[in-house]
């Protein structure tokens, strides 16, 4: 008997009982939307993460200065600013390092005509526009031309732009910074966190010599917060981080005995963590997925036996008429995947529908990939095969006089 | 005819040798067949009858490949039965044998057409092709208009013709009917009987039918009467018949004088 004539058997056979196969398929219909969506949400978790990687630059450190702790006594933090600028620029120097900038930042007071805001001024070199992937909606970025002659110049951060400029073209207008005139010369296109800012839209670049003149006075003339610096590869991170560790300590004069003066802030940890939380909400979710699987395939196999019993009749005079024991295997085995492909597009067409509205809701992106119908495909399937099996074998074994005196 | 039969016209169509059936249940062995020697050649219409419990209906299960004998030879078609396996014994019935049930076997949820199509879809005859074989078997039954039609919503005696057409659309040498008319009135048993009549006239198309009224059996040419497993008459219709008439009356005779004598 031809494949598709198999097909249209089962399919018929499915019809019969609409209400039963119906009933039948919930089990699988739920089991398969689960994993289809735990799919989704790991690779939700996953982009989400590496686009907010992405935004904060990849392979970055933070070098913080911390409060110095001598012979016991543990001096107050902020009082001694040990990392300088000179710091950074020895950072930069570091084989494994791809490049460093310092930063100094501040809370001020920013006006445009009548409108104002309080908002984060950080005060860097050029080179935090590589770090942090910044990227301009308008204009230029900070130069290193800038930097020597500490520029009134500010690159504002996208929703500082809109907040202050509405419509009006901000390039070249001139605003206040702490009653400092300074002049617009970027805008960034940048949305989302970014590492030791937050919100990278509400935050203005000057140059480092200019915030240092005008708005943030340092106890120590060089001193800066931190130091934001990017290994050249992922996997030189952890050897830069020992770098700078050895350097500062060099350069600070710590005894082997004392403890650093400042600390490092590794983000790829964080995105690590991240990462393994999506994993395990992925395999929770999985887990969920896999048992209502499993039931749904139980309710499939005990669907099936009935059916056989039901149909035993049936059985007995297709054998009569010449149905090979494969043939039989081949109807119900083929009914019981039919059913599970059928709740498999269902699932899918399901989870799709939830991946859509969360990600309208625009808090989460969710989109099911191929990937993930494949896989929904394939289990159904599998689960079908699986379960399907052994009644489908049960009806192949019955004997044809047997059935036949089945009412 | 298939190509798969041996030398299907010198050799006899069905040849049972000594063939014993028993059931075991428990262990306990009840005999059903004590021996049957049955050869039958292509072109005949043999009646088989019986009381119930002769071992009518488990000889024609061997006779149909549906069972096995316990020991004793069987050849179908010049070709040993007791060694094929389930699969080639499918195969076997598919292509040699076509059966007419007294409680007709459609299958329900399947059109008249895909029912009478389905012997040919089992011989891997594309489904294209099938069904227009089975239009065609089906108008030569006087059931074209029913085609489409679920088989439930035929009468006893179309239903039954449809599964004539099923039993000849692969035009197997060996048509088997089990009780064709059990189920059926008067004249549409007529009706039936003269169908398979015509077909072993006309086509020299070989029957074995199962029945227990002596009417039926009458159609037949040849007439194979079992009783207790063994056979008790093997020869020409009329001639068995009279003398199953005979035995009869004796009985009943035997009965009257026994009630008789019973009431003095």
């Amino acid at each position: 008997m031809s494949f598709i004539q198999v097909w249209v058997e089962a399919l018929r056979a499915m019809m019969a009982n609409p209400m039963r196969t119906t009933l039948t398929m919930l089990g699988i219909v739920i089991g398969i939307a689960s994993v289809v969506l735990m799919i989704a949400i790991g690779d939700g978790i996953k982009l989400f993460i590496s686009k907010q990687l992405a935004v904060l630059g990849s392979n970055l450190v933070l070098v913080q200065a911390d409060s110095r702790k001598s012979a016991g006594a543990r001096l107050r933090t902020g009082t001694v600013q040990t990392l300088t600028q000179d710091d950074a620029a020895a950072i930069n120097n570091l084989p494994t390092v791809l490049a460093a900038a310092p930063v100094l930042s501040t809370f001020s007071q920013v006006s445009f005509g009548n409108d104002n805001s309080n908002n984060q001024v950080q005060g860097t070199t050029p080179a935090t526009f590589a770090l942090r992937n910044l990227r301009l909606a308008k204009g230029i970025g900070l130069s290193d031309v800038d930097i020597a002659s500490a520029a009134r110049v500010a690159v504002l951060g996208k929703k500082v732009a809109e907040q202050l400029f509405y419509k009006t073209e901000p390039i070249n207008q001139r605003i206040r910074i702490d009653n400092q005139s300074f002049q617009v010369i970027g805008v960034l296109d940048n949305e989302g966190q970014s590492v030791g800012i937050g919100d990278i839209g509400e935050v203005i670049f000057v140059p480092l010599s200019t915030a240092r003149v005008t708005l943030i006075r340092t106890q120590t003339p060089r001193s800066v917060q931190y130091v934001l610096a990017q290994s050249k590869t992922a996997e030189s991170l952890k050897e830069m981080v020992a770098d700078i560790s050895d350097l500062l300590r060099d350069r600070h004069r710590i005894r082997a005995d004392d403890a650093d003066d400042f600390n490092v802030v590794n983000f790829g940890e964080f995105a690590k963590a991240g990462e393994a939380i999506a994993t395990g909400l992925s395999i929770a979710l999985g887990f969920i997925g896999a048992v209502s699987l499993v039931v749904g395939g139980i309710g499939i196999m005990n669907i099936m036996l009935v059916s056989v019993t039901e149909r035993t009749r049936e059985i007995g005079i297709r054998m009569a008429i010449g149905a090979r024991p494969s043939d039989v295997l081949w109807q119900f085995l083929i009914e019981a995947v039919s059913i599970c492909l059928v709740s498999g597009v269902i699932g899918i067409a399901i989870s799709a529908g939830l991946a859509a509205a969360v990600t309208a809701s625009g808090k989460f992106d969710m989109a099911i990939g191929l990937k993930a119908i494949v896989i929904a495909t394939v289990f159904s399937c599998a689960v079908g095969v699986f379960f399907g099996f052994y009644p489908a074998r049960r009806a192949s074994m019955l004997q044809p006089v047997e059935c036949l005196r089945h009412d | 005819m298939s190509a798969n039969l041996s030398d299907p016209i010198s050799a006899p169509l069905v040849k049972l040798t000594a063939v014993r059936k028993s059931y075991f249940s428990n262990r306990v062995e009840t005999p059903v067949l004590h021996g049957i020697d049955f050869t039958m050649a292509h072109g005949d219409f043999v009646a088989i009858m019986g009381q119930s419990g002769s071992g009518k209906s488990t000889l024609m299960n061997i006779l149909g490949c549906l069972d096995t004998p316990t020991s004793g030879q069987h050849e179908l078609g010049g070709q040993a039965v007791n060694k094929l396996s389930r699969a080639e014994l499918a195969g076997l019935r598919n292509r040699t044998l076509g059966f007419v049930f007294q409680s007709f076997n459609l299958l329900k949820r399947m059109s008249v057409l895909d029912n009478v199509a389905l012997p040919l879809l089992y011989a891997s005859v594309p489904r294209a092709e099938a069904r227009k074989r089975a239009a065609v078997q089906l108008a030569k039954v006087g059931l074209s208009a029913f085609a489409q039609r679920q088989p439930n919503q035929l009468s006893g005696g179309q239903q039954q013709r449809v599964a004539i057409a099923r039993a000849l659309v692969a035009d197997p040498p060996l048509i088997l009917a089990d009780e064709p008319t059990g189920n059926l009135d008067t004249r549409t048993s007529v009706d039936i009987l003269t169908t398979l009549t015509a077909l072993n006239k006309q086509r020299g198309q070989s029957i074995i039918l199962v029945t227990h009224e002596p009417k039926i059996a009458a159609y037949a040419k040849r007439l194979f009467r079992l009783k207790d497993g063994l056979v008790l008459y093997d020869g020409p219709a009329r001639e068995g018949l009279l003398q199953l008439q005979n035995e009869s009356q004796a009985d009943s005779m035997n009965d009257s004088v026994a009630t008789g004598r019973g009431a003095s």
